[in-house]
């Protein structure tokens, strides 16, 4: 198999690209990397981070804090690009041949999300992986709409959720060993360690954790209790970390919408669909907060 | 403020419930028909007071004055100077019904009739009474000593006055109360019920192991437990009863439809913690 097999994937994760040759520059870029140095110059590992707010901020903050120089493409048409205050994170929309690994986290728009991974395939060396989000799309579908399938390898990505210590990464059949290796050796740079899940839409959190929150949305808009009561109860009675209600404003009510618009339509049952209160305030927005 | 609490039955929630009472300064009456159970439910309160003393979270004087204050009784017409009764008997809707009728012609026109069902309709329980205003539900969670949430649910028919006196009990108690309407499994076992369902779920389609998705859901997801974990201790047949009965409440609405690999383990007597073994092993020494 071509591609991400060739870079002699042995070792660190910042060695198995164009760096392979290059044993002083590897070294110094894996001793980086590892312990999460950030400084100005050349010699850090690139990471590209194109997709949607805020997942794209978080992921920017979380690799620069780790020691990568990281460009990112902000392509929100509704928000202005942040002021991130580092020197290591710069805004570009191009892409250098010396990036080490491409992130795409796009979970509400597949077209936009097309053409972002479409690009970094072209842009990017052929032995470089791209870790795309596949919350909504699998990563066996994002992998046919790019020439080198191989290197494309699916992870949760939802917002507010990018510090905690595990991923859970989707492989496609395309994958090779050495493809997975390298987004294991690169989430691990990042402080993530990884589980392999099976590549279905929902993965394994978001498919969970969505679901509570469309079964808390049908009991409000049954006015079964107010969502102040529904949070209290959640937490109170099954120790939930967070109220459904609360978690679902947290993480933003039309990423939740679109995950579980995703479900619906992959799975085609009726036991996903939407409450229909859940969709209308991922149109309008929330028109009420919890107290 | 309630100064007389009767409490029917004296399994572990009645008795976790009348502990509770009798810590608040509530005089309380606790019944069972069964003696013996009467006096195994005293013998756990008992060892627990002694225990939250040996913590230092009370005092042997304050045990000795809650324990003083429980009455244990068998006979339904002690129950009869009660300003709110709980009910925690079997979840059986004929007996709660019929219950309930010998407790409304026992007790005061004003006394407050409540019962700690997780399961059973509020509205159906009172259907036997003449005055179902008065009826509510009162659910604690287990223990109930040291849980702090109490669901008020309001039946069809209850009165706003007692969903307010309700709440206010569960207030003095130092509970936190909140207020659902009478619909299957209330809040929250309904809105629990993706947690187990989804989880069985993507296990059946093999999309990740019972310790992938635990650990997924408590390191990602920050829960405490895993779901898996969680069924284990609740007990598979006990979590497979509720989604069953949110199931037939709701006429087969499929959010709410049980898994089959649930219920293969509830047929092989894989009930989880209790029977040794669930969706993991307890029997082996690590």
């Amino acid at each position: 198999m071509p591609g991400c097999s060739e870079g002699k994937p042995k070792g660190d994760f910042i060695g198995t690209t164009r760096r392979s040759n290059d044993p002083v520059n590897k070294k110094r870029s894996e001793k980086k990397s590892e312990f999460g140095r950030s400084s100005k110059g050349s010699g850090h590992a690139k990471a590209y981070i194109v997709g949607e707010s805020p997942m794209v901020e978080e992921y920017a903050n979380l690799c620069a804090t780790k020691g990568y120089d990281v460009l990112v493409q902000w392509n929100s048409p509704v928000k202005p690009a942040p002021d991130f205050g580092r020197a290591s994170i710069r805004q570009t929309a191009v892409i250098p041949p010396d990036v080490s690994v491409g992130i795409e986290l796009t979970n509400n728009d597949s077209a936009v999300k097309r053409k972002n991974l479409q690009k970094l395939d072209k842009s990017l060396s052929p032995t470089v992986p791209i870790l795309s989000s596949s919350v909504t799309v699998t990563a066996m579908e994002q992998a046919g709409w790019i020439n080198q399938r191989h290197r494309l390898v699916g992870f949760c990505a939802l917002p507010t959720f990018s510090e905690k210590s595990l991923a859970e990464v989707a492989p496609t059949v395309f994958s090779p060993k050495e493809t997975i290796e390298v987004v294991r050796l690169f989430l691990g740079s990042i402080g993530k360690e990884i589980v392999l899940v099976q590549d279905r839409v929902g993965m394994v959190l978001p498919r969970i954790l969505c679901q509570i929150m469309n079964e808390a949305a049908f009991a409000l808009q049954e006015d079964v209790a107010s969502p102040r009561d529904i949070d209290t109860a959640m937490k109170l009675g099954t120790n939930y970390p967070y109220g459904p209600v609360e978690w679902a404003n947290r993480i933003g009510i039309h990423h939740v919408y679109s995950i579980l618009a995703a479900m619906e339509h992959d799975l085609k049952e009726d036991r996903y669909r939407v409450a229909p209160l859940l969709k209308q305030m991922a149109q309008a927005g929330p028109w009420w907060k919890p107290e | 403020m309630v100064k007389h609490l009767g409490v029917v039955g004296a399994g572990t929630m009645g008795g976790g419930i009348a502990q509770v009472a009798a810590l608040s300064k509530i005089e309380v009456v606790l019944y069972d028909i069964n003696d013996t159970l009467l006096r195994q439910a005293l013998e756990r309160i008992k060892a627990d007071l002694k225990k939250g003393v040996e913590k230092g979270k009370l005092t042997q004087e304050q045990t000795t004055e809650a324990f003083a204050r429980i009455h244990p009784r068998t006979h339904l017409g002690d129950l009869g100077h009660s300003e709110v009764i709980v009910e925690a008997i079997i979840e059986d809707l004929r007996v709660k019904r019929d219950l309930f009728k010998h407790l409304e012609a026992d007790s005061k026109p004003t006394t407050i009739l409540a019962s700690n069902t997780s399961s059973l309709s509020i509205t159906a329980i009172a259907s036997g009474v003449r005055h179902p205003e008065r009826v509510v539900g009162m659910h604690f969670f287990n223990p109930a000593h040291i849980m702090k949430l109490v669901e008020v649910v309001q039946g069809t028919q209850t009165s706003a006055e007692t969903v307010q006196r309700t709440a206010d009990l569960a207030q003095q108690l130092g509970k936190t109360p909140v207020v659902a309407k009478d619909t299957p499994g209330f809040i929250v076992n309904r809105v629990a019920r993706p947690l187990y369902g989804e989880a069985l779920r993507l296990l059946g389609e093999n999309v990740a192991s019972v310790e992938e998705i635990d650990r997924i859901m408590k390191v990602e997801g920050g829960f405490a437990m895993g779901p898996f974990e969680l069924m284990d201790l609740i007990g598979i047949d006990v979590n497979l009863a509720v989604t069953q009965s949110v199931y037939d409440q709701n006429f087969g609405e499929p959010r709410y439809r049980p898994h089959p690999l649930q219920k293969k383990m509830v047929d092989a007597g894989m009930l989880g913690r209790k029977t040794k073994r669930g969706f993991y092993r307890y029997d082996e020494t690590k």
